[in-house]
């Protein structure tokens, strides 16, 4: 994996003499940006207002409902607890990315198809919660896709048709090894 | 289906609407005519189907916007700084390092507001009230800024429960009093004394229930933008117009000058009914730096000031003759609201699920130093559920009967309140059905007085959960009711564009509820479209005609028929332009998948062949809701099992499956009625186990501000949950026949569940959320 050369300089803005920016290079699905975020922003701040990827939701900010949800080198990542400057060189997966645009991914058709979305808020952290499940775990039972899942809250209730839309997915072939959709990011799937 | 409808004489009747439990005269213009009922025997094509949700992909893709995700050029931030304690006054305000941090643009402290808006005032009356609001470039600026003002109180006495605001030397916390002025609030019918008196027994209860917050995902939010003197508001509503009419009022503008989008939105839940102080701080400060700006609530704003469920202690007796007929019921209840609130007390069910003469409410609402609340998913009927069912099982242990033979027996004919027949009642089928589909068996809620491990061993229900010696398991049952009629004003104009496609035009909100997705079924199926070609477009007050808030299950039964009667109004221009181009008359013409064709013949065309020959011709329907029928009851009815498994060990409590009945009426769209379902039910579990907001009696704050503290639902918590259907298209309650869905399913929930936990530890828990140590009391007899 191709990190990003690692650059500091001093801004010239006098005002804000003490302050370092960090220039950075990570890949958002399959774009690589050139960023250099605050040292005290979050991943998803930068998803959200540098790249305007509002597909990831703030809805705690504090790693307790699931909401930002991102896969970060694969694996999933509470967006509003990482810091960006942690994500230099790193592979980052957003609702956005889980297929090309203009498509749907297996698991994005399951969940339409089962109604597994009521206000849709919580729906990002979701979907990118049980493709990492299903990347990890071709055939989930009901018990661990409940594992996997309850760290992604939803006011809604729509918990049962998210089951069903999981198990429908993995039937379809959505955790047959990486998906189409996420190949491209050579992230360590199944690792 | 109908080709001729009925032309009506026009002009205006007054109308009864019920919303959530309250009772309004409106005075209604009749709709040019009325579509011909869509009764059980009508053949619907679309209506009926479990259509896949319009604006899903939009959802599982990230592309649908919500109020968050809305960015205008050169946009600010807003961050509201609340105060810290429950009750005082503002000594003085220091900003000066606040002003002076990057980013900031604008602060707003005490007194800075303007008076209409009865905000940022100089007194506290709660923690968490709004004291100051910081504009900056972003919102991480305007927070930090917001923290580094010094702001310094005096602090005063206050009182956060409903015994310390209605002490005798309680402190004020209301200049006019601290007990509201409907209290006690009484309903009554017939002589409770009388009824006790002729009783053969007679249980008494105390049941107390939480403060639950809507804990919606997306927090309440605005971003306000002015263009010359007119506004642009885009916020998380649940009421586009309201919040048009609560920002002009309060602003003083014309309500043309107000726009309100809400395109997509995270939940409301019943607390999302109007402009808040974020709103109109953000309008403010929008005026004030001539740019956009957003105010979104934090999590913990959120949790503490947006809006709750309130508690209640409901003091329940209940008298009942050896066969079980009820001789009296009465409650005497202690509400407290919050600062502010409205009496949407626990007293409405317990006139109107069940026959008896002798029923009487006294309800007391004390405002006390938190947070104000707001109606929250069924208010009132919730608590009043809690306590009425949970005395009604009870009643059933004391005589020793069936609980669900007890509902039977007593099951009201007619609107026990009001002697008024009802629209449609199928709550003996939903009894029916469920003891059938749970293996309901009559043999339970036995009156156990004792813990009996052996019992264990006996259990009748099997399930894939495995069980050990500390392990019981129990069922139980409770009912429910709610108005749901729904009821006028409400509009709709229906748009056949060149190339037929379709635009359903209503100034409602789908908060998540499948609205959309509903209201073009209903249109498609009216004008004969296929689905595909209707688009539903809501959510904006500047080109949208009026519908009203989506509160009180209305909006199917309100806006549904206006959408029908505007979609059948447009296909009436269609069909006269095809009988021309098909040489017939109209009456001749039939409608299917955007197809005509001219009946017991051969000749047909497309919606777009007749189209493209009008050219860029308008057809435009348009379409209102009609008024209410006069002396008649809407309800929407229900039952719910639930079978839990208590670790006697440990008072935890699994609920393991949930069987729902309930009758709706005609449901347009079973798959997402299904999920409402579902979800009223997991709110019904989280109430019922879960969710409690705590607070600190001596601090006046609320502890637990987070989805951390405040437990809701996770997936790991939900049970089997089975949905079914009683009765049928409802057409004396509208012509669509289809009543309102979204709260009934949270009301039986939590009685039900705490009916199981009583069947299984043979002792009742009187009080929710059942917390292991309520459920270890009361196993151990300490409580």
């Amino acid at each position: 994996m191709c990190r990003a050369a690692f650059k500091t300089w001093r801004t010239f803005d006098t005002s804000l003499t003490a302050e370092l920016f960090q220039l950075m290079r990570l890949t958002v699905n399959d774009r690589v940006h050139d960023v250099a975020p605050r040292d005290d922003e979050t991943l998803l701040e930068l998803l959200r207002d540098r790249l305007a990827l509002t597909g990831t939701k703030l809805t705690c900010d504090r790693g307790e409902c699931g909401a930002c949800t991102v896969l970060l080198d694969g694996a999933t990542a509470y967006s509003c607890l990482t810091l960006a400057v942690s994500c230099d060189g790193a592979t980052v997966r957003t609702v956005e990315g889980l297929a090309p645009p203009g498509s749907l991914s297996t698991l994005q058709q399951a969940f339409i198809a089962h109604d597994a979305a009521q206000c849709g808020y919580c729906t990002p952290g979701q979907l990118v919660a049980a493709q990492a499940l299903l990347d990890h775990s071709a055939h989930p039972t009901d018990d661990e896709i409940r594992a996997a899942m309850s760290g992604n809250l939803c006011r809604c209730g729509t918990y049962p048709k998210i089951v069903q839309a999981i198990r429908a997915a993995a039937e379809a072939g959505a955790g047959v090894g990486p998906s189409a959709a996420s190949t491209a990011d050579g992230a360590p799937h199944g690792a | 289906m109908a080709r001729k409808p009925k032309p009506t004489k026009g002009g205006f009747v007054q109308t009864i609407v019920e919303v959530e439990g309250r009772t309004e005269t409106r005075t209604v213009e009749l709709p040019a005519f009325e579509p011909t009922p869509w009764t059980d025997d009508v053949e619907l094509h679309i209506v009926g189907t479990s259509a896949t949700r319009v604006d899903a992909s939009e959802k599982v893709t990230g592309r649908a916007r919500y109020t968050a995700d809305i960015e205008r050029p050169g946009m600010l931030h807003a961050y509201i700084l609340r105060a810290p304690i429950p009750r005082g006054t503002i000594r003085s305000v220091d900003a000066a390092a606040a002003r002076a941090m990057p980013g900031v643009v604008a602060i707003m402290g005490p007194g800075d507001a303007p008076s209409k808006t009865r905000l940022l005032g100089n007194d506290i009356t709660y923690a968490g009230q709004p004291v100051a609001v910081v504009c900056a470039s972003s919102v991480r600026e305007a927070r930090n800024a917001a923290h580094a003002m010094v702001v310094a109180y005096d602090a005063a006495p206050f009182a956060v429960t409903f015994k310390a605001a209605v002490a005798p030397d309680a402190p004020k916390v209301r200049a006019a009093g601290n007990v509201n002025p409907k209290s006690p609030l009484v309903i009554a019918r017939g002589d409770v004394a009388a009824g006790l008196a002729a009783a053969d027994v007679v249980v008494t209860g105390e049941y107390r229930t939480p403060v639950a917050l809507h804990t919606a995902l997306e927090p309440h939010g605005a971003v306000c933008e002015w263009d010359g003197d007119r506004l642009t508001i885009w916020e998380s509503t649940q009421g586009i117009f309201r919040v048009r009419a609560d920002a002009a009022r309060i602003l003083e503008l014309p309500l043309s000058k107000v726009r309100v989008i809400k395109d997509y939105m995270g939940g409301g839940f019943g607390a999302k009914n109007g402009a808040g102080a974020h709103t109109i701080l953000a309008a403010l400060l929008a005026k004030q730096t001539g740019r956009a700006v957003r105010c979104i609530n934090d999590r913990e704003a959120e949790q503490i000031d947006s809006g709750n469920r309130p508690a209640s202690v409901q003091r329940v007796t209940i008298g009942a003759k050896k066969n079980g007929t009820l001789t009296a019921i009465q409650m005497v209840g202690d509400i407290p609201l919050g600062i502010s609130g409205w009496e949407g007390g626990p007293a409405q069910i317990y006139h109107e699920l069940y026959a008896c003469p002798n029923v009487r409410t006294e309800e007391t609402f004390a405002y006390i130093n938190t947070s104000g609340m707001q109606a929250f998913r069924g208010p009132g009927y919730v608590e009043g559920a809690f306590g009425l069912e949970g005395a009604m099982n009870a009643l059933a242990r004391k005589l020793n009967m069936d609980p669900l033979a007890l509902r039977k027996k007593n099951f009201a004919k007619k609107d026990p309140r009001q002697n008024r027949p009802f629209s449609g009642n199928a709550l003996l089928e939903c009894y029916e059905k469920g003891a059938a589909a749970f293996g309901w068996d009559g043999a339970q809620a036995k009156a156990l007085s004792v813990v009996d491990r052996e019992r264990l061993t006996a259990n009748h229900v099997p399930t894939t959960r495995r069980s050990s010696t500390s392990k019981r398991r129990g069922v139980g049952l409770a009912a429910q009711v709610w108005p749901t009629g729904g009821g006028p004003p409400s509009y709709a104009t229906v748009r056949i564009n060149a190339d037929a496609s379709i635009d359903v035009l209503a100034g409602t909100q789908d908060l998540g509820t499948g609205s959309r997705t509903v209201l073009a079924q209903i249109a498609a199926e009216a004008i004969g479209a296929k689905l595909t070609d209707v688009r539903a477009i809501i959510g904006d007050t500047q080109s949208l005609p009026y519908a009203g808030n989506s509160w009180g299950s209305m909006t199917t039964p309100s806006v549904g028929p206006a959408v029908r009667m505007a979609a059948e109004d447009a296909q009436r221009q269609l069909f006269e332009a095809a009988a021309t181009m098909l040489d017939t008359t109209p009456d001749t013409l039939e409608a299917r998948d955007s197809r005509i064709v001219v009946r017991d013949t051969d000749r047909t065309m497309t919606f777009a062949e007749v189209t493209k020959n009008l050219g860029n011709v308008m057809i435009s329907g348009s379409g209102s809701r009609g008024p209410n029928p006069a002396g008649v009851a809407i309800n929407t009815f229900g039952v719910q099992f639930a079978e839990v498994e208590v670790d006697v060990d440990t008072g935890l409590v699994t609920v393991l499956r949930i069987v729902a009945v309930h009758d709706a009426g005609r449901i347009i769209n079973p798959a997402l009625a299904e999920s409402q379902m579902q979800g009223g039910i997991l709110q019904g579990v989280g109430y019922a186990l879960y969710e409690e907001r705590i607070v600190d009696e001596r601090l006046g704050v609320v502890l637990n501000p987070s989805m951390h503290e405040y437990k809701i639902p996770t997936m790991a918590d939900v049970p089997v949950i089975t949905v079914l259907w009683a009765g049928g298209s409802d057409t004396a309650a509208n012509h669509t026949g289809a009543r309102g869905i979204a709260e009934p399913p949270i009301i039986p929930t939590a009685p039900a569940i705490a009916a199981a936990v009583a069947d299984a530890i043979g002792a009742e828990v009187p009080q929710i959320p059942l917390t292991p140590w309520r459920v270890l009391a009361a196993i151990t007899g300490t409580r």
